[in-house]
């Protein structure tokens, strides 16, 4: 039992950490702040998404065939937790999660095109999964693909279909089995891409990001766009959501935050004298988010270490996720309290505190608890893989 | 990073396991508490035998020196089974100190009859209204040949049967930390009952002599031993509460999936197994910075924040997984007559014990102020 980084994975943090901010240019940051860009699509996003490809940090998880660098989860976590903390819109599910499974399940000729643009940074992939009527429980998803030939017709909506406005390709669900009794057995994943016939969006404007409503009309799509078995989409989808979770609660950009708020309030008069920081208040929510943000950290690393073993825990995967999603809520609070009305001003006004960072980030707080798994779904599993509970009803 | 146990530490958890679970069935445990000291001498000397009362004491001094974090390991057993033996005070804050910080003629005296179960040495680390053992209140006069000590300690375990008690004391200038005799003259020992069913002890000092060769360490020797039993009584509370509330999380998912009413399984609500779920995700979280504060001492690396975070959860943790429950149980958790309520005693007095959840958030607070305010 040794909890700490390895002089080797301290160095890796450093290496990251230095490329990313030739990456975080000031002319992308201009850009971000265009609410259209600020989730990345744009010119200056493209050139240092193409960049990091260039240089060799797209896919370092990947297997050497496919032009990675076999790292482990644990350095794998390294990367993700300092490119989060940087606050570069890297597609993560592009390359962690989708990617290796296209790579691992599609035809040779979408493969190269995919697997080789996603590298060299050149390709965007949006999730299609969520539908108006299909949520927490995904498998009741209705956007349809009938065979036809060599094509497949596919005719639907999806909801949520984040990045669709730029990405290059949706990594699609759809039912190509009607029969509702096999639910989660009739579905089966396509490669779409947005430039073809059929496919269109349509902004959808949330409290933080802009997302999309994507449709899907007749469009005719060849068959080596879809990947894996026919009717054997429901392994694919689940099969990377560990690996997807690991890139959405990271310790090092909630960890900036934590400092940047201790530094704003050792810097800050207190109307009564002193600093902020020297209020008893202030320390007690300092102290709360310090000693949270702890387990953060080591929730992150545990799982990382697990996945090296091959021993994710079941139970362990929903205890980060339930654990993640709500102390990152509460952290924005406790932060935002002790900033007070100056925790309102957002990113470009007069007196917005860390560039309003935390504002913004109160707003997408919550989708981490319903999103990825709702908590509730969550909890049903840590209950019955943690303590054999029986199944609620 | 590794968060790997080792072969030889899962063996000798699950030796300690074995043997805390013979000896605690609940009608030993109830036999155990009608006596007058609570102190299950039986099972210490089983303890004794399998060698797991030398776990961090050195093989020369009869122990195994397995560390500090095998230590902690042994805590959560006890924990687990709510075991009658006072494994803190004795084998972690007194022998763990001296094991570290006292003279060798002293740990010859002392050490190797804590591993052979032969003698116990426990710790009186609390004051009234402070449990900072390197701030005591308790006055150390300097005399001939020794220091003379006056003054209050408050829930001092082990007491009553232990051959020394090892005491801080200040001189008002520098910190002394001595071994007390407890038939010395001026030492007086009085009853307390607590939370958890033990009974402890205030123990009271008038001008008591402590001879030289008593003095485990003085100046700053003695407030590095102080900040050290802090921080190792701490983790291994926290240690101990792992074992308490998983025990107690285990106990209410298997009786809420057991447990009918309404024509099914409490369990299959969702408001119930939810609850059930929390207390997993909350003693994960225990779990995860108590070992980390556990691996760092056993490394001999600074430790202090996080004991002090391990504390804070430790204190929150057994809070709420105790409520959560004795809630999910229903009458049946508060009944005497069901094992759940000694868990839920125990998880009381080591929330309350080494510094309360509230109260270490404000120095955590302070600390962070200090460490961003300094230039
Ligand atoms: C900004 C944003 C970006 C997104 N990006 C994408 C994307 O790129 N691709 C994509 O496919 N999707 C995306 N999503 C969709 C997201 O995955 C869904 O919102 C999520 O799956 C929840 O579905 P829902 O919104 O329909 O809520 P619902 O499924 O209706 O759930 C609402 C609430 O109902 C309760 N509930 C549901 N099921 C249970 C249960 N079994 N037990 C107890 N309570 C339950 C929970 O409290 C839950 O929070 C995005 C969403 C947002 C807001």
């Amino acid at each position: 039992m040794n909890i700490e980084l390895t002089a080797e994975q301290k160095a890796l943090q450093q290496e990251v950490r230095e490329y990313m901010t030739t990456v975080m240019t000031p002319e992308l940051l201009e850009e971000m702040k265009i609410p259209e860009y600020k989730e990345g699509g744009g010119p200056e996003f493209r050139k240092q998404y193409a960049r990091m490809g260039a240089d060799g940090w797209i896919g370092l998880s990947w297997s050497r065939e496919l032009g990675g660098r076999e790292l482990s989860h644990v350095e794998q976590y390294i990367f993700t937790d300092e490119v989060v903390r940087s606050g570069f819109a890297y597609p993560f599910l592009t390359t962690e999660a989708v990617t290796p499974v296209i790579a691992a399940n599609a035809n040779e000729e979408v493969r190269e095109e995919v697997v080789g643009g996603v590298r060299d940074g050149k390709v965007v992939i949006a999730i299609g999964y969520s539908e108006p009527n299909a949520g927490t429980d995904l498998a009741s998803l209705t956007t349809k693909a009938v065979r036809d030939g060599d094509d497949w017709i596919i005719n639907g909506q999806k909801m949520w279909t984040s990045l669709a406005n730029f990405a290059d390709y949706v990594w699609l669900a759809a039912r190509t089995d009607p029969d509702p009794a096999k639910k989660h057995k009739g579905l089966t994943m396509f490669l779409v891409p947005t430039d073809i016939a059929g496919f269109s969006h349509t902004p959808v404007h949330t409290l933080g990001v802009r997302t999309n409503a994507t449709y899907y009309s007749d469009i005719r799509l060849p068959d080596k766009y879809r990947v894996g078995e026919v009717n054997g989409g429901w392994k694919l989808i689940t099969g990377q959501l560990n690996i997807e979770r690991l890139s959405l609660f990271t310790h090092g950009q909630v960890d900036a935050l934590y400092q940047g708020v201790c530094h704003w309030a050792a810097e800050t008069p207190s109307p009564s004298g002193g600093s902020l920081i020297d209020q008893p208040w202030v320390q007690h929510n300092l102290a709360k988010v310090r000693s949270g943000l702890e387990v953060v950290k080591l929730i992150c690393w545990k799982q990382a270490w697990a996945m090296d073993q091959g021993a994710l825990d079941m139970a362990d995967a929903s205890v980060a996720k339930v654990y993640g999603s709500e102390f990152f809520v509460e952290l924005y609070r406790l932060l935002l309290e002790v900033m007070g009305q100056a925790g309102t001003i957002s990113a470009d006004s007069p007196g917005a505190v860390l560039r309003g960072k935390i504002e913004f980030r109160w707003r997408v707080g919550s989708i981490l608890t319903f999103g990825g798994g709702a908590n509730e779904v969550q909890r049903d599993i840590i209950a019955m893989a943690g303590l054999w509970m029986p199944r609620t009803r | 990073m590794d968060f790997n146990i080792a072969d030889e530490l899962k063996s000798v958890q699950e030796l300690a396991r074995q043997i805390l679970a013979d000896f605690t069935e609940v009608e030993q445990l109830k036999q155990v508490e009608q006596q007058e000291q609570g102190f299950d001498e039986k099972l210490w000397g089983a303890l004794a035998d399998a060698g797991l009362l030398g776990i961090d004491i050195e093989e020369t001094l009869g122990g195994t020196d397995l560390g500090f974090y095998a230590l902690t390991a042994l805590c959560e057993e006890v924990g687990r089974t709510v075991a009658p033996v006072p494994a803190i005070p004795v084998l972690v804050s007194a022998a763990g100190t001296l094991r570290r910080f006292a003279a060798a003629g002293q740990k010859e005296n002392w050490l190797p009859g804590i591993a052979d179960g032969s003698l116990l040495v426990t710790a009186a680390t609390e004051e009234y209204n402070n449990d900072n053992p390197a701030n005591p209140n308790c006055r150390a006069e300097a005399v001939e040949g020794g220091y003379a000590l006056s003054g209050t300690k408050t829930c001092v375990p082990a007491a009553s049967q232990s051959r020394r008690i090892l005491v801080p004391a200040t001189t008002g200038e520098e910190l002394v930390v001595a071994l007390v005799d407890p038939a010395a003259a001026g030492v007086s020992l009085s009853p307390q009952v607590v939370t958890s069913g033990e009974t402890r002890h205030e123990l009271h000092l008038d001008k008591v002599q402590v001879p030289d060769a008593e003095v485990v360490a003085t100046g700053g020797k003695a407030l590095d031993a102080m900040n050290w039993v802090q921080q190792a009584t701490r983790t291994a509370l926290s240690a101990m509460a792992l074992g308490v509330c998983d025990k107690m999380m285990r106990m209410t998912g298997q009786y809420t999936s057991e447990r009918e009413q309404f024509g099914r399984a409490i369990a299959t609500f969702q408001a119930v197994s939810h609850r059930v779920a929390d207390c997993y995700i909350d003693v994960e979280c225990l779990r995860l910075v108590t070992q980390q504060a556990a691996s760092l001492i056993d490394q001999g690396r600074p430790a202090d924040e996080a004991s002090t975070i391990a504390k804070i959860w430790c204190g929150d943790v057994t809070h709420r997984v105790s409520q959560a429950s004795q809630h999910c149980h229903g009458g049946t958790g508060v009944d005497r007559d069901y094992p759940l309520h000694r868990y839920c005693l125990w998880a009381r007095q080591i929330e309350l014990s080494a510094g309360s959840s509230a109260q270490l958030t404000a120095q955590l607070g302070q600390a962070i102020g200090a460490a961003y305010s300094s230039p």
